[in-house]
């Protein structure tokens, strides 16, 4: 047996992979530069907001292993907070995803404070039945949310330093952007978390709360600890996409589906681990895209495989962009078949085997 | 002076009592045996000492201090670790990880956690195998993973429950050697609950004897091996 730790590495990076993250960093920044696809930048867009997502229940989820599947219900907090107080206040959303991210503090420790008096999938229960009354609040709560109208805002505020206007929101380059810095920024967070005490805290309760709490560690606290910066960054992540979109409703911000799409991110990529929910998101941000846009359905007509006029190709034109859903499942399968430890896991084993070593 | 006292301590689930009234003291330093038949109330003892649960009567005093009604990661800060009958590695993190956690009880800093880790571990002389996966150590490696973990924690008193269980004659050997060092060092009274009676005999200084929940003999390792009560016990009356 070799020591190899897929999930749990203290080997620092090496000069390559820190001369290989610069290079990466430095093309993403230069990328609006060069590219002026709004659908591409778009798409960039959708796959940054991913990465934060996914990232931010990784903390909850992969290192602390209490599986949230109500992590919608912060989303949709950021995303209520920041639009509710832009649209009757006149509050701009710098300002308001600040009290969006307190707004779901607050309510991260009142779930935590139920929740977490339960284990296991007791746990996942409680954590879904509470996102859905946030969801039920949001849409009764007519005078303050307007309900399954759901809200529209026209304009976003210019962003000024003093006088200074530095964007206008009038391309997708500025949410790029502000994308871009907040992943990386829930990348770097994670990295902390990781390096420092909270990271073997939240992975000792991860991998038995009994033993956890007999070395000291009160289960109370750090649990709570670990939802509270989850909530936070998936709070950031909603007030974003509010800003972005301009437009929410209960069942865009704030449904099951969310929820269980955040999971997936990192179930996909490998949880538990800082790059994990970023290779969740690029398989699952062009998968729902393709999915959406039809390109498989018209990719398998085209290329002659299936037949238009068929029984299976009339199908799937017209329900495949409806399937993703059942697509998600097939996914979901695969990876735990195959990939328990997510498509980053599995190719780190794939290496490691190469090498000689065992994983 | 008594490092620990428990006065009349009895637990009841239900209608069963899993002890009941339960009392001894240990001076510090010293190394108390707890024996007894299976089902005696031995871990459930452990158990109501370490704070997993309350005792339903009785008190138990650790370092002057009223221990009843505190949650286990006070207790540990308190000064009182034990560790486990059925072993509970952290199995997705290393030795040393699972060494670390222990130590940061005592320190927010990785740097001297992981200094404090390691001397542990050189303690129970794993170092060959510090970066190994906790999981996948066999099982006499991962009763010595137990051991440094909780002596990283800086305990003035040690629980050990059955840390020979499931050992080969050399392992326990070298775990007896071990529990005798930590003696030997002077700082750690130990508590060793232990089915293995050579082994409970070599390392005491003195001997309790649970049965059915009750103290049945307490005394040196000389009087308990020849108290008549003690062997009916173990072999039954017609011995």
């Amino acid at each position: 047996m070799k020591p190899f730790n897929p999930l749990f590495s203290q080997r620092g990076a090496s000069a390559v992979q820190v001369t290989v993250g610069i290079v990466v960093i430095a093309a993403l920044f230069a990328f609006p530069q060069f590219v002026k696809s709004p659908y591409v930048l778009h798409m960039m867009i959708l796959f940054f907001l991913s990465t934060l997502m996914g990232q931010s229940w990784n903390i909850i989820g992969g290192y602390t292993g209490q599986y949230s599947v109500g992590h919608a219900a912060y989303f949709g907090t950021g995303a209520y907070t920041t639009l509710i107080l832009l649209s009757t206040k006149e509050i701009a959303p710098w300002y308001g995803m600040w009290l969006g991210i307190a707004a779901s503090i607050i309510l991260a420790l009142i779930i935590g404070s139920i929740c977490f008096r339960l284990r296991g999938p007791y746990f996942v229960l409680a954590s879904i039945a509470v996102a859905e009354i946030v969801r039920l609040t949001a849409l009764n709560l007519t005078s303050i949310t307007k309900g399954a109208e759901g809200i529209l805002v026209i304009d976003i505020p210019a962003f000024k330093i003093g006088e200074t206007v530095i964007t206008d929101f009038s391309s997708k380059v500025p949410y790029y952007y502000i994308a871009l810095v907040l992943a990386l920024v829930i990348i770097g967070v994670t990295w902390l978390v990781q390096h420092s005490k909270l990271g073997y805290y939240f992975q000792a309760i991860r991998e038995d709360q009994d033993a956890a709490h007999s070395l000291g560690i009160n289960l109370t606290i750090w649990k709570n600890s670990a939802l509270v910066i989850s909530a936070a960054f998936t709070s950031l992540a909603g007030s974003f996409y509010a800003i972005f979109v301009k437009f929410i409703d209960p069942s865009t911000v704030l449904p099951l589906d969310l929820s269980v799409q955040i999971v997936l991110i990192s179930i996909i990529g490998g949880i538990g681990t800082i790059f994990g929910p970023v290779v969740g998101s690029l398989v699952l941000v062009p998968l729902s895209e393709a999915l959406r846009s039809n390109v498989i359905a018209e990719g398998l007509i085209n290329s002659g495989l299936v037949s238009e006029t068929s029984g299976i190709g009339i199908f799937l034109k017209e329900h495949l962009a409806h399937a993703h859903v059942l697509i998600y499942g097939i996914l979901v399968v695969v990876v735990i078949l195959f990939m328990p430890e997510g498509v980053l896991g599995y190719f780190r084993k794939m290496t490691a085997k190469r090498k000689g070593g065992k994983a | 002076m008594a490092i620990l006292e428990i006065k009349h301590v009895s637990k009841f689930f239900g209608g069963l009592a899993a002890n009941s009234d339960v009392s001894f003291e240990m001076s510090e330093g010293m190394i108390m045996g707890l024996i007894g038949p299976n089902g005696a109330g031995k871990t459930t003892l452990f158990n109501c000492i370490t704070g997993y649960y309350p005792p339903s009567k009785g008190e138990v005093i650790f370092d002057g201090k009223k221990m009843n009604g505190l949650q286990p990661d006070t207790v540990c800060k308190l000064g009182m670790a034990r560790t486990w009958q059925k072993v509970r590695p952290l199995a997705k993190m290393t030795l040393l990880d699972n060494v670390m956690v222990g130590a940061l009880c005592r320190t927010n800093s990785l740097r001297i956690a992981r200094e404090m880790a390691i001397e542990q571990i050189k303690v129970v002389r794993m170092e060959h195998k510090i970066n190994f996966l906790a999981g996948g150590l066999p099982i006499g490696e991962r009763k010595k993973l137990e051991v440094a973990r909780v002596l990283a924690t800086q305990p003035k008193l040690l629980l050990l429950d059955e840390v020979m269980g499931g050992l080969n004659p050399a392992e326990s050997d070298e775990l007896i050697q071990l529990i005798l060092d930590i003696k030997s060092q002077g700082k750690i009274t130990q508590m060793v609950i232990e089915h293995d009676m050579k082994a409970i005999m070599r390392i005491s200084d003195r001997v309790v004897v649970l049965n059915s929940g009750e103290k049945l003999a307490e005394g040196s390792p000389q009087e308990i091996v020849n108290n008549p009560e003690v062997i009916t016990a173990y072999l039954g009356s017609e011995h």
